[in-house]
């Protein structure tokens, strides 16, 4: 028997969706890591930027490693983006059968859903922002001109709708690939569900609270760091050569 | 019978019902309201046959086996699907809200045709073994099959095509021609039958795109309100898995 | 008008009809089901235990083939089963199964090696053949020699309907659903197809064919409680008898399943006894023991059910607001089993009772449950006395299962008689005899009659009210038409109904006055035959003074072969009678394999025919002789009761065993 040509399109268009949300979503998980090194201390967040501008590798600093990053990232994510947009109610109508039905269904995970839409919807924007100021300005990081970004540049608010989309976006996003695909689904479905949806809730809240505290803290630094001898930090234990 | 399930208070029941009878040009969906004393052991089936009886004669909806196992008399009771039945009233508030499923063509009040969709379905799904090539013997020994696989393709014929994961499914409401749960299950059902002999590349002809299995956004409605408590995401997913197997390797 | 020609129209879309409909039209021939619900909705769905075929895979099947599943249904019948019948379907019943196997349906499987089970509230070990291995299993059920029903878990009737449905899908069978049958079209004593009401929008329509086929199923819903659907309301029954020419035969066999849960009648599958569970009463005493020292709680149903009867009569029985009940115990088979084999047992005890059947007693009663009795035909399924009309599954009196039948003999007798009777159809199909010679006009008379029926129903003022009129038929039947029945209750019966009859001539549907979807008026029309149903029931029941199988009369306990050795025909000649007229067809014994004999019950209170006694010793003869001369069990059987030669040629080969191989039939 010979068999038409089967059309591959929404095999890896469903496979692209769940890769890059995948690669995002462990990227937000080290990047709210890395950023939260402010609450340790500033030398902490400060060796932190050092490392992606690539200094323990080369001796010297090369924002432009975190442009590239950026530009990277931002490529999965809108390629993420514009894959996951297929998912999106695409008229008003649909978003309205779909209001309708999770809030007559009472149904959890449809909710979910729900908020994950939304978030995504508000992400093509607030993170969109933020990514090109990654792309454009890569040597304004650090602990005092990322505070001066936040809180100067008026960047706070924004990055607080961020953070509150991004990570409940995010670990429900990794709750409902484990479930999409059957990952350590193991003999009873129905308990490893239970597993995940613990582990998506728990998640959720430690980073929420540790983006929020390190949010504060780059606020307060912000506000209450006496910039007068300029913006850019000045390490105690890290002499770079081009400062001496 | 136990005294502790006798001993439940019974009250008087208000049931509000999405009434509607298409066929009657002046007649449009309105909420009727009735006032019932319940019973002992009373469920749905035996509350709306009491008001059919005794309220309103004109009250349409469909009880075929009133066992909870041909999958007829599914309805939205307060706003979920599930099979009216087999649905205790003791276990509802004393208001009660019946509905008829969403999606289903609408016969009148709380029957629907669920029957001409499920064909559809079945129709378009090709939901019966492919095995043309061999002439069966009915005289011979049957086929062997391994008893765990036997007992493992029974749990997916479980399905009564009842609707609820139609109607509990966020995806299908908004588009309509995504094959929904119940689709889905029937190829996971066939893929693990050997005596079905279609491939994975035609299973993906079947569900390989938006409206097959790459449409389910994993809402998993239908898996927490199948009365038949099939393990529809853990079937939805092995059939995404082997649809994309077999989507990247062409 | 809308007519709509076809070549096989077939009334309901059961395992029956659905069987007939793909095998007509394997042989070419096009076939339009009706049904009142999508096929997959139809009662056989509700089938949990099983299907019975001699296939002798298991261990406790060895030595199983089709003459001890003869021998079972034979005396499971009471000797009231047509017995060449009963030949053609035991024989037929593996390839039956085979054939389900191969469509899909996924029965399960022999497991090599030890596993436990519960015989006789013992644990015992059993052993499977490593040859066996992957072959249909079975299970143990009341009134068998051996393990012989084979099933998918509980939900046997609903895996074989679904795939013999998604075959129908395959083969291209027309199926119109929710379009009622309400009249079949006859003249000249040839039946041309029916009147159908289309239940959504109220249409009527003509379905006009070659040959026409009645499988709607039972007729249990004349009871107030029953196991059935309730769909299953007899109206294949009905518009058969409203021909005025078709016959019914044995009504009155109404077989009472020994556990439905209390109130609402729903069954537990015997099943649940046949894997080991338990009957007690309120002491928790096991008390079949005492009555069935051999079969136990595992003798036939209808002795099972009176045992029950008889022992909630004695003040055993555990009081509760919904009358007297027994209990079932299950528990002792382990939650394992129970969750795998018995799992629509649980839920339905979780829904309905709110309890878990691993932990608690079920609480049960003997419930109306299968119709014995139907539309008598021919071996052929076709009608004695109307042409062209077949019936077949539960709706027909083919009689297999005489005035008792075997549990999972009737989903079997469905596909089995449905791919025999397909066959025959398809035979007459392929006659010149079977053109359609129907004059319009009277089709047009036959439409017009329907319409005014149902006009009248709407538009009669002061008249009665048809869910009063039910209500009160189905007490009658429960109270006094029951597991033991009486004469002078009979009486009251029979005189009561036919009251009630009389005044249904005077239905009126109040309020709901649409002709569309409309249940009102469904009900309406529906008692008025139902109620004529109820009366052939009663009224076979008031005549038969004896006792046989199902039927238990408490004035005359004994089987009485010397008068009663024969079916109750009944028909409804003239529209204005108001009873049944009933004849009766002979069994007779001279042809018999199996001469009547006593049935292992009990004591023996048979009031023997003086001819068993010859014909036992002229089998006993044949038999002897042949095995001396060597000759094998086939050879044995030709020589007592022919039957093959009935069979369609595709269907007489012998069935293949583990233990007989294909190959010898050559020898
Ligand atoms: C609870 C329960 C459990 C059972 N378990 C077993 C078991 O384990 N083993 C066993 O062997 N048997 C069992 N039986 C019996 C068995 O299920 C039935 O006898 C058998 O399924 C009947 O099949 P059928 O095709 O004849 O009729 P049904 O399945 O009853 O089908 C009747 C069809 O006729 C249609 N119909 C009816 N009237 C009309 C009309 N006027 N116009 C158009 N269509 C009409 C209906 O829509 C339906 O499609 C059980 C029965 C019950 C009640
Ligand atoms: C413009 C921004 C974004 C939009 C519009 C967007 C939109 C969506 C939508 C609609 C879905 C649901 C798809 C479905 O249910 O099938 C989704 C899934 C997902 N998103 Fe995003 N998203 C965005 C950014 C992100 C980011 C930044 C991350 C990571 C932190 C992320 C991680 C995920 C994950 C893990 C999934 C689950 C993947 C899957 O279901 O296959 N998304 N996204
Ligand atoms: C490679 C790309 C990225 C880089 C280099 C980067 C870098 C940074 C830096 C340096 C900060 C500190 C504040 C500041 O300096 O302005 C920050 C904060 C933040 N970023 Fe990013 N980011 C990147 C991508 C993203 C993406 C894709 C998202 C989500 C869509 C995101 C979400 C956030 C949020 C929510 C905060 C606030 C953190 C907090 O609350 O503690 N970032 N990011
Ligand atoms: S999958 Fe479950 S909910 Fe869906 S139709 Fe089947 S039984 Fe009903
Ligand atoms: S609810 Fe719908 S989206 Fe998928 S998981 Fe179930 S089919
Ligand atoms: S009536 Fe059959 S499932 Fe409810």
């Amino acid at each position: 028997m010979k068999k038409p040509k089967i059309d591959k399109t929404p095999a890896r268009l469903d496979f692209i969706q769940s890769a890059t949300g995948l690669i995002l979503a462990l990227f937000i998980m080290g990047h709210l890591l890395f950023e939260a090194s402010i609450l340790i201390s500033n030398e902490m967040m400060y060796k932190v930027t050092l490392m992606f501008e690539g200094y323990y590798f080369f001796g010297e600093r090369y924002p432009g490693i975190i442009s590239f990053l950026a530009a990277a990232i931002s490529a999965i994510f809108i390629l993420h983006a514009a894959v996951a947009m297929r998912k999106m109610p695409s008229k008003y109508r649909e978003y309205r059968i779909m209001r309708k039905h999770t809030a007559s269904l009472h149904h959890e995970d449809s909710s979910l859903w729900m908020i994950q839409v939304l978030t995504g919807f508000a992400m093509f924007f607030l993170g969109s922002v933020h990514l090109y100021g990654m792309m454009a300005q890569p040597d304004q990081i650090g602990p005092f001109l990322s505070s001066v970004r936040v809180v100067d540049g008026h960047m706070a608010p924004l990055y607080l709708l961020l953070l509150f989309s991004v990570v409940s976006h995010a670990f429900i996003g990794m709750y409902r690939l484990a479930l999409k695909w059957g990952f350590m689904e193991g003999k009873n479905s129905k308990k490893s569900r239970k597993i995940h949806k613990f582990l998506m809730r728990g998640f959720i809240l430690v980073y929420l609270v540790i983006g929020s505290f390190s949010l504060a803290k780059y606020i307060e630094i912000g506000m209450t760091h006496d910039f007068s001898d300029g913006e850019t930090y000045h390490s105690q234990t890290i002499q770079m050569e081009s400062e001496q | 019978m136990s005294e502790k399930k006798d001993g439940h208070q019974l009250r008087k029941l208000q049931v509000d019902i999405l009434r509607f009878d298409p066929h009657d040009p002046d007649d449009f969906p309105h909420i009727e309201t009735f006032e019932i004393e319940e019973a002992h052991g009373m469920t749905l089936f035996v509350l709306l046959n009491e008001i059919r009886e005794h309220h309103d004669n004109s009250l349409k909806f469909d009880f075929v086996c009133r066992a909870g196992i041909c999958g007829s008399c599914s309805m939205l009771v307060n706003g979920k699907p599930t099979l009216a039945c087999r649905t205790l009233t003791k276990k509802l508030d004393q208001h009660i809200t019946l509905a008829p499923l969403p999606l289903f063509e609408l016969i009148g009040d709380l029957s629907i045709n669920t029957g001409t969709w499920m064909r559809g379905l079945n129709e378009r799904l090709e939901t019966w073994i492919h095995d043309k090539e061999q002439e069966l013997n009915v005289d011979a020994l049957e086929e062997r099959m391994e008893p765990d696989l036997a007992d493992e393709i029974y749990e997916l014929d479980r399905c009564i095509e009842c609707g609820c994961c139609v109607a509990g499914c966020g995806t299908i409401q908004m588009r309509p021609d995504f094959v929904g749960a119940v689709g889905l299950n029937k190829i996971a059902r066939y893929h693990l039958d050997p005596r079905d002999k279609r491939d994975n590349k035609d299973y993906y002809e079947l569900v390989g795109d938006e409206n097959g299995v790459f449409g389910c956004m994993t809402l998993l409605g239908c898996e927490d309100v199948c009365p038949k408590d099939l393990p529809l995401q853990s079937k939805i997913a092995y059939l995404r898995r082997m649809m994309l197997r077999t989507g990247l390797k062409g | 008008m809308k007519i709509i020609y076809t070549d096989v129209l077939i009334i309901g879309g059961g395992l029956a009809g659905l069987r007939v409909a793909t095998g007509v039209k394997e042989r070419g021939h096009d076939a339009v089901i009706l049904t009142l619900v999508p096929p997959k909705r139809s009662h056989s769905a509700a089938a949990q235990g099983g299907m019975q075929a001699s296939l002798a895979n298991c261990a406790m099947g060895e030595g199983d083939d089709e003459d001890v599943h003869f021998a079972d249904t034979i005396k499971g019948s009471d000797w009231g089963a047509d017995q060449e019948v009963a030949r053609m379907f035991t024989h037929c019943a593996p390839k039956a199964i085979r054939e389900l196997a191969a469509w899909g349906v996924p029965w399960s499987r022999v497991d090599r090696g030890d596993h436990t089970a519960i015989i006789n509230a013992k644990k015992v070990t059993i052993t499977e053949r490593d040859e066996a291995h992957g072959l249909i299993t079975a299970r143990d059920f009341g009134g068998t020699k051996k393990w012989r029903t084979c099933y998918t878990s509980d939900g046997t009737g609903h895996s074989m309907l679904y795939a013999m449905d998604n075959k129908a899908h395959d083969d291209k069978v027309e199926i119109h659903e929710r379009m009622e049958a309400i009249a079949l079209l006859h003249e000249n004593g040839r039946c041309y197809g029916a009147i159908a009401r289309n239940l959504m929008d109220g249409e009527l329509v003509a379905y006009v064919s070659k040959a026409t086929t009645i499988a709607t199923g039972g007729y249990g819903r004349i009871y107030e409680v029953s196991t059935n659907a309730i769909i299953c309301q007899g109206m294949g029954q009905a518009i058969a008898l409203e021909t005025g020419i078709a016959t019914l035969g044995n009504m009155e066999a109404i077989q009472f399943h020994p556990t439905a849960i209390v109130p609402v009648g729903i069954l537990t599958t015997e099943g649940c006894r046949g894997d080991g569970g338990l009957l007690l009463d309120k002491d928790g005493y096991r008390f079949m023991p005492d009555y069935e020292p051999d079969k136990k709680e595992l003798a036939s149903r209808d002795v099972v059910s009176r045992r029950m009867t008889e022992h909630i009569r004695k003040g055993k029985g555990v009081k509760s607001h919904y009358g007297d009940h027994l209990w079932l115990d299950i528990t002792i088979l382990g939650r394992e089993h129970i969750e795998k084999n018995l799992r629509e047992v649980k839920e339905i005890c979780e829904n309905f009772l709110g309890i878990d059947p691993a932990e608690e007693w079920i609480p049960v009663r003997p419930t109306q449950h299968y119709s014995m009795g139907g539309i008598r035909t021919t071996y052929r399924g076709e009608s004695q006395t109307l042409k062209g009309l077949y019936s077949c599954g539960e709706a027909a009196c083919w009689d297999m299962h005489g005035f008792n039948r075997l549990g999972g003999n009737s989903v079997s007798e469905t596909v089995v008689s449905g791919m025999l009777v397909a066959e025959y159809i398809a035979d007459f199909c392929d006659t010149p005899e079977s053109s359609v010679n129907i004059h319009s006009s009277t089709i047009e008379k036959f439409l017009k009659i329907e319409e005014e029926k149902i006009e009248a129903l709407l538009t009669v003022e002061n008249g009665e009210d048809a869910y009063v009129l039910r209500r009160a038929m189905e007490k009658i039947m429960m109270e006094k038409v029951g597991i033991f029945r009486n004469g002078k209750d009979l009486q009251e019966a029979v005189d009561e109904l036919e009251a009630l009859y009389k005044r249904s001539k005077n239905i009126e549907v109040f309020r709901s006055k649409s002709r569309a979807a409309n249940p009102a008026l469904v009900n309406a029309y529906r008692t008025q035959r139902m109620l004529k149903v109820a009366l052939t029931v009663a009224y076979g029941a008031l005549l038969r003074t004896e006792s046989r199988g199902a039927h238990a009369r408490e004035d005359y306990p004994e089987r009485d072969d010397a008068n009663w050795l024969k079916r109750t025909i009944t028909s409804w000649p003239d529209k204005e009678q108001t009873m049944p007229t009933v004849t009766y067809e002979e069994i007779p014994i001279g042809k018999m394999e199996l001469p009547p004999g006593f049935r292992g019950y009990g004591k023996d209170m048979t009031l023997h025919n003086t001819e068993s006694k010859v014909r036992q010793e002229t089998v006993a003869a044949i038999r002897k002789k042949l095995e001396e001369g060597g000759a094998s069990r086939f050879e044995i059987q030709n020589a007592l009761m022919p039957f093959k030669h009935k069979l369609p040629s595709k269907y007489q080969n012998r069935n293949e065993r583990l233990n007989e191989p294909l190959g010898e039939e050559h020898e």
